[in-house]
């Protein structure tokens, strides 16, 4: 095939801009680039930064679906840019929007503060059952044990299963199915005394009580970490430990 | 340069009429149809405990034409509730590992479906066999 047929094809990306500084609101703008077979979204937004309009802002690093970073609306879906391929999208525009239920700071930019606060607050890291010294030797696990909490900690923070949730839409205060399933990693990891601790952070409506088990968060996710088992296995817990907190020997957290 | 204003873009009201929410507003509100035959048994219960003549009505109601169309349309209804709320249920449990492996959410489903679908059959069965 000659160069020049190759080169003809372009694609039309649809991107929701807006800079705070000049605009009242976000607007569409319409990108033309030119098309590739092997060419991801992200690569797309690279190019209309590199070639058409160097203001276009976007968060991107690892390219390759480990960082979490490049998630946005694309047509609709929340998805991580670098691994949606052109070729895999319907024909015509290509609607690229920043991602849902989250207060847009520039073009595609989101603010995640209060997702990085929500993380912080459920104890992020195991605090030992019993705490051993080197000379004790490392905690033991077996296969089973890892495998109770293994998919939970393959989460990299993308917030696509923010994007996805309409209760954390309708109540941003809502602890959310992310952070949901990094409390589960702890909770579920055998060498971790912590539970008592992350399970008084998520009582109420802003803890697991907001979820009504959509469960589009689960399939959204590109790690298949299924936040959506994190949170509601964790509203049994939530309710146990309401209804049994008066057998609970005090001091035991 | 560095002006910091964040816009709030605004939930659709109606979010639970779009796709991909369609399916989950139609899980929940196939519950309603399991309140509405729960309902129509509760009301016989009632016209059995008021005397002959009210259960005779409510037996008579039950053969109506109105009421075999609103039976079709609630065992629908509740069908399409069993099969999504055992697809739900993986999420609700904690994961279930045997032999240092977790059990696949769909084979959960699965064998909880047979199960329920075992356990309505019996009960069918065991209807007729009284009722014979």
């Amino acid at each position: 095939m000659p160069e020049a047929a190759i080169a003809e094809k372009t694609v039309e990306l649809r991107i929701l801009r807006y800079r705070p500084a000049s605009d009242d609101r976000p607007s569409f703008g319409s990108f033309e680039v030119p098309y590739a077979e092997d060419m991801s979204v992200l690569q797309a937004l690279q190019t209309v930064k590199d070639t058409l309009d160097g203001t276009l802002s976007f968060r991107w690093s690892c390219r390759m679906a480990v960082c979490g970073s490049c998630g946005m609306m694309i047509n609709g879906k929340p998805r991580l840019a670098c691994n949606t391929f052109l070729r895999n999208l319907p024909p015509g525009p290509i609607t690229i929007e920043p991602l849902n239920n989250f207060p847009i700071e520039r073009d595609l930019v989101v603010t995640v503060g209060d997702f990085v606060k929500k993380i912080e607050s459920i104890y992020p890291y195991i605090i030992p059952k019993e705490p051993k010294t080197i000379a004790d030797g490392p905690y033991l696990q077996t296969p089973a044990q890892l495998a109770a909490y293994e998919s939970f900690s393959d989460c990299i923070n993308c917030m696509l299963c923010y994007a996805a949730c309409p209760q954390f839409g309708e109540n941003p205060d809502f602890i959310g199915p992310g952070a949901m399933a990094l409390l589960q990693r702890y909770n579920g990891d055998s060498r971790d005394g912590g539970r008592q601790k992350r399970l008084d952070t998520i009582h109420g409506e802003d803890g697991v009580w907001s979820c009504t088990a959509v469960g589009i968060c689960s399939e959204v996710c590109p790690k298949h970490v299924d936040p959506a088992n994190a949170v509601n296995q964790n509203k049994t817990n939530s309710a146990f430990d309401f209804f049994l907190r008066f057998l609970r020997k005090e001091g035991a957290r | 340069m560095s002006e910091r204003r964040p816009y709030r873009r605004p939930m659709p009201p109606n979010w639970w009429a779009h796709a991909p929410y369609r399916a989950y507003t139609a899980r929940e509100l196939s519950g309603v149809a399991v309140a509405i035959y729960g309902a129509v048994l509760f009301a016989g219960l009632i016209s059995l405990w008021r005397g002959p003549d009210s259960y005779d009505a409510y037996l008579r109601f039950l053969r109506s034409p109105v009421s075999l169309l609103l039976h079709a349309l609630l065992l629908a209804a509740v069908l399409y509730h069993v099969v999504t709320w055992f697809q739900t249920l993986p999420k609700t449990m904690p994961k279930l590992i045997l032999d240092g492996k977790q059990v696949p959410p769909q084979k959960i489903t699965q064998i909880a479906t047979l199960a329920a679908g075992a356990c309505s059959l019996a009960l069918l069965l065991f209807t007729l066999w009284v009722a014979r």
